[in-house]
């Protein structure tokens, strides 16, 4: 292997464009963390702010049309990667609007917490446009130790702490279980591109340590992506977590993964599905299982949603799973419309929550919902559609990614896992209702702490918009939004 | 003209959810109460426009309109009219204006949600019903839960939520394994034809292998027997039709059980035939046991609206068997009892509408439902007790209402088949009679044994507004049903007769209506698909232009 240092050309820069902006905005706001007479927390908002969109224009701008690697593939510029970044920093960028009012009341635009959380982002950026196994760790490291941080930031309250030191434990075990899978690929491939590990696959598909590299990979990735049964640390770390880190955590966490994920099994290991589709296969149904009967016994609504979010893994995983099969097109452009769609109602949901938290209460139970449709008409209606998008009730956009992905699935023969959809489909709707049955339905309880809607204006239009995008993509938008993540997909397959 | 009658089918199903909006928007309640009933009349007469330039002379599909909707996957939008939906599609615009009128008077805070819902409701009974593509029906089948789950969960009774939750789950999980039958169809229509298609007029060309359509047949006909709801899947629908408020259980046995028959007969049967064959016995012993097993539970409620609940339950056990009798020989489905179960349909929604409404008019009064309480009511409240008697006649079948004309195809047709099977539903025709005019002789005659039944109001003009149609509508198709059944019966009969390679054609013609006061021209027949034999089928599918 020849270690001399890889020619770095300008347009390397224009194509790493998003990650280097969001790096630069991360030392600033360092700064201001540490010098505090240096601006005011407004400032650090404004620098956060500025840093999102400035990324965001050069995924747009920078990127070249069609493929490019650099760096001996370390950084990869292609349509996968740019429609996992757009997501990520769209993500980033609505939770830090729509929650700004939050965020200030929590200390969230200190310096420090800022500058961590465009760490975070831009290892996820990294990480989605990666081909390389060591950069995809090092991006998935910069997220995760970032993650560690922010989710105990704010609430030094024992229940906090113990989600957090979970999270992280669990997530660097985890993290050495994904390095140690991919340590065996290496190490039985003799390189760490995945392009390269593609070439190097047909001839070692009997051999034992690519095999279980790749079982250590699932693995480790199912764990960050909360599948069972490496789920255990998700609804502690979700509901310690400050309602819009949680909210974050449940959507560009799951973009990354899977980004990644069909990178590795639509691509390089798509050869070797005999060896991961079992095993993702059991995931899947252990995740759809476990997750939606966990979260009908759920009080609180973070909990609730967090044992969903592992049932919505186990959705995406059957979609991987169909990646295995035959048509290898259908599955990714599924995957994506469930991703986008979840990110949607996630980002909702969380927002309705979000819009009725206090800082007494930032935990809302079951019960204090209790009269919502009459008390606030509007937060109730909205976070209603978007327990029906959960469930996955025509005209959303919940309905039509469940049908892409029970069609990817049902194309490759995959009937146990569509039944096993079905069915958690089915429990999932008696959860999701519960929450309509409280708003609606139920006569309000004494509260002790009573429910106030802080007004934010931005907060408000993204929570429209939220529905609006829910309900246009369930009726008139299927096609263009399809359409687009074929284009992604073929780019995928055709690797 | 043309552009009406060329787009007369989504005029008609999105002018209520435009109305539902207008609801919305409203600043008061009475201006609410008006923009829903003008959008009910206009849907009502949009439906009549289609009743009358209905072309009874074929069975092809009229009013056809078809977008492209998700192209990629060769969902369409498509709608279409038949013999199979044209009375239903009446029967819903035709009770919606009804219900409406009948809570006129209510004041409440909740009421304009209510209307809103309502209009939502009917907007997804319409597009279920003319919906010719499976996506496109899947998405207003589910989506009419919604308001349903709401309208028994928020009006409703003590118990609402409960039965609103059953009801919705019932529902949802059917439809589910409903859904993943479509996909397995759709996907082994690829692998025959190499063309993605959702359409229904391109699905009845699929023949899956036998072993396939029997479980496919299984998912759509759980999913309709839930909802019909047939025999060991009803128990949800006595909880839901008790709970809900009177406008609920009308448009529930109204319409909305309707849709599982309606799905048997326009999807599960002509998909599947080979499977519908196989278990064709199984659906008519089922529905003899409904109907037997209804009746009995009926007879011994104690509560009213119970008592018409069951009696659904029963009522729907004929147009079960009615749907799915194959006459002797088992070589075609007899068009005599599926006529009847088509028509049964319509006069069960009439009849058992007006039922639920007099349940409603009396517990308005009372504030109970429990036979017990009332007693003698036919002195104080003579136009009530008019009503009762009309609508529970037709109830039972009696000659000169709709319901004898009914019963009387379907046994005729279950008869030639199954006799056995038919001499069991005669007994349940029986029991029907017993045990509705026990409701009728504990409501209306007898001594009055309660002093405040004495002073009891007789029907007002707006309750005698709204019944009045029910029981005028429930004596004309007793007496004149050729009124009705001649615009259905080719459609009814090509399919009874060809079940087994059914295929439906859009007739195109139907667009080019001669204005009204002309002499209409006579039907196309060349284009009629009973007429065309394999060969020039598989021409005309041609000229469609298939993708």
């Amino acid at each position: 292997m020849n270690f001399s240092l890889p020619h770095i050309g300008p347009e390397f820069y224009v194509a790493a464009l998003p990650v280097l902006i969001l790096s630069l905005g991360s030392v600033f706001a360092m700064l201001q963390g540490v010098y505090k007479n240096i601006g005011s927390e407004n400032a650090v908002f404004g620098v956060l702010v500025l840093a999102l969109l400035g990324a965001l224009t050069g995924v747009f701008l920078g990127q070249p049309t069609g493929e490019a690697t650099y760096l001996d593939g370390a950084y990869l510029a292609g349509a996968l990667g740019k429609v996992g970044q757009t997501l990520i920093l769209t993500i980033a960028l609505v939770i830090t609007l729509a929650y700004r009012e939050t965020f200030l009341r929590q200390k969230f635009f200190r310096g420090e917490i800022t500058s961590l959380f465009m760490m975070i982002v831009a290892g996820m950026l990294v990480m989605v446009a990666s081909e390389e196994l060591v950069t995809l760790f090092v991006g998935l490291e910069l997220s995760s130790i970032g993650l560690y941080a922010v989710v105990g930031y704010l609430n030094p309250s024992r229940r906090s702490q113990e989600g957090a030191i979970k999270y992280f434990v669990l997530g660097s075990f985890a993290s050495a279980i994904l390095l140690f899978g991919f340590g065996l690929l290496y190490a039985s491939t003799g390189s760490l591109r995945l392009s390269e590990i593609a070439e190097a696959v047909p001839k070692l598909l009997d051999h034992n340590w690519v095999r279980l590299g790749v079982l250590f990979t699932l693995a480790g990735l199912g764990f960050k992506l909360a599948l069972a049964p490496f789920h255990l640390w998700a609804p502690d770390t979700y509901e310690a977590a400050p309602t819009g880190i949680t909210a974050f955590m449940a959507t560009s966490v799951k973009v990354m993964i899977l980004v990644v994920a069909m990178r590795l099994f639509a691509g390089s290991l798509s050869l070797l599905y005999e060896v991961w589709l079992p095993a993702l296969m059991f995931l899947a149904i252990l995740s759809m299982i476990l997750g939606n009967i966990m979260a009908l016994v759920q009080t609180s609504l973070k909990r609730m949603l967090a044992y969903s979010s592992i049932a919505h893994s186990g959705y995406m995983a059957i979609a991987i799973c169909a990646i295995g099969g035959a048509s290898g097109e259908f599955p990714v452009a599924a995957i994506l419309y469930y991703l986008v769609g979840y990110a949607i109602i996630s980002l909702g949901a969380f927002c309705v929550l979000m819009w009725l938290e206090n800082e007494e209460n930032d935990n809302l139970l079951l019960d204090d919902l209790a009269g919502l449709g009459k008390k606030h008409p509007w937060a109730a209606f909205a976070l209603a559609v978007f327990m029906f998008s959960f469930a996955g009730m025509p005209p959303t956009v919940g309905f039509m990614g469940k049908f892409f992905v029970f069609n990817a699935a049902l194309s490759n023969q995959l009937y146990s896992l569509v039944i096993i959809g079905v069915i958690g489909s089915s429990i999932s709707l008696f959860y999701y209702l519960r929450v309509i049955v409280r708003m609606y339905m139920a006569e309000p309880v004494k509260v002790a702490v009573p429910l106030a809607p802080s007004r934010s204006f931005v907060m408000v239009g993204i929570l429209a918009l939220a529905l609006l995008s829910n309900l246009l993509l369930g009726t008139l938008l299927p096609e263009s939004a399809m359409n687009v993540f074929r284009a992604t997909s073929q780019d995928v397959a055709s690797r | 003209m043309d552009l009406i009658n060329s787009h007369i089918l989504s005029i008609l199903t999105f002018v209520p959810l435009l109305t539902c909006f207008g609801v919305l928007a409203c600043p008061s309640l009475t201006t609410a109460r008006w923009v829903s009933m003008g959008g009910a009349i206009v849907a009502f007469l949009a439906s009549l426009h289609v009743w009358y330039w209905f072309d009874g002379n074929t069975p092809g599909l009229q009013f056809t309109e078809a977008y492209a909707w998700i192209p990629t996957f060769g969902i369409k939008f498509i709608m279409g009219i038949d013999g199979l939906n044209l009375l239903l599609v009446v029967l819903t615009t035709f009770l919606t204006p009804l219900i409406l009128l009948s809570v006129w008077h209510v004041d409440e805070a909740k009421q304009k949600a209510f209307l809103a819902l309502f209009m939502l409701l009917e907007c997804g009974m319409l597009g279920a019903l003319v919906a010719f593509d499976l996506v496109f029906f899947y998405v207003f089948w589910e989506a009419m839960l919604i308001p349903m789950y709401f309208i028994i969960g928020i009006w409703g009774g003590s118990n609402r939520i409960y039965a609103t939750t059953k009801f919705i789950i019932y529902t949802f999980v059917a439809s589910l394994f409903m859904l993943a039958a479509m996909i397995t169809l759709y996907i082994l229509h690829f692998e025959q034809t190499g063309v993605y298609s959702t359409s229904l007029l391109d699905l009845y060309g699929t023949s899956p292998l036998y072993e396939t359509q029997l479980w496919l047949f299984a998912a759509f006909a759980v999913a309709f027997a839930v909802k019909v709801p047939m025999f060991p899947f009803h128990t949800w629908l006595p909880d839901a039709h008790t709970e809900a408020p009177t406008t609920g259980s009308v448009i529930l046995a109204g319409v909305l059980l309707k849709m599982g028959t309606y799905g048997l007969i326009r999807f599960a049967i002509p998909m599947f035939p080979e499977a519908a064959q196989t278990f064709a016995p199984l659906m008519v012993a089922l529905g003899t046991i409904g109907i037997i097993y209804g009746a009995l539970n009926a007879w011994m409620q104690k509560d009213a609206k119970k008592m018409v609940a069951f009696s659904s339950v029963s009522h729907l056990g004929f147009v079960v068997i009615g749907s799915i009798a194959l006459v002797s020989g088992g070589s075609a489905l007899s068009a005599e009892a599926m006529t009847g179960a088509v028509y049964q349909q319509i006069n069960h929604g009439i009849s058992t509408g007006a039922l639920f409404f007099l349940v409603g008019v009396i517990y308005e009064r009372r504030h109970t439902r429990m036979l017990s309480d009332f007693g003698g009511l036919a002195k104080v409240m003579p136009w009530f007790a008019v009503m009762l008697i009309v609508a529970t006649l037709s109830s039972v079948g009696l000659p000169g209402t709709g319901g004898f004309v009914g019963e009387f195809l379907i046994l005729l047709g279950t008869y030639l088949s199954n006799s056995f099977a038919a001499l069991f539903a005669s007994l349940g025709v029986l029991l029907g009679a017993v045990y509705m005019l026990t409701l009728c002789r504990k409501i209306l005659f007898g001594p009055i044994t309660h002093p405040e039944n004495a002073e009891l109001q007789d029907l007002t003009p707006r309750e005698f507004g709204y019944l009045a149609p029910l029981a005028i509508l429930a004596i004309v198709m007793g007496v004149a049903p050729n009124l009705f059944l001649d615009k259905i019966r080719p459609s009814i009969e090509h399919l009874a007769n060809n079940y087994k390679a059914y295929r439906l054609v859009a007739e195109e013609e139907s667009h080019k209506m001669p204005p009204i006061g002309t002499v209409r021209p006579s039907p196309v027949l060349t284009k009629v698909a009973t007429a065309v034999s394999h060969g020039s089928q598989a021409e005309s599918e041609r000229e469609r232009g298939a993708p």
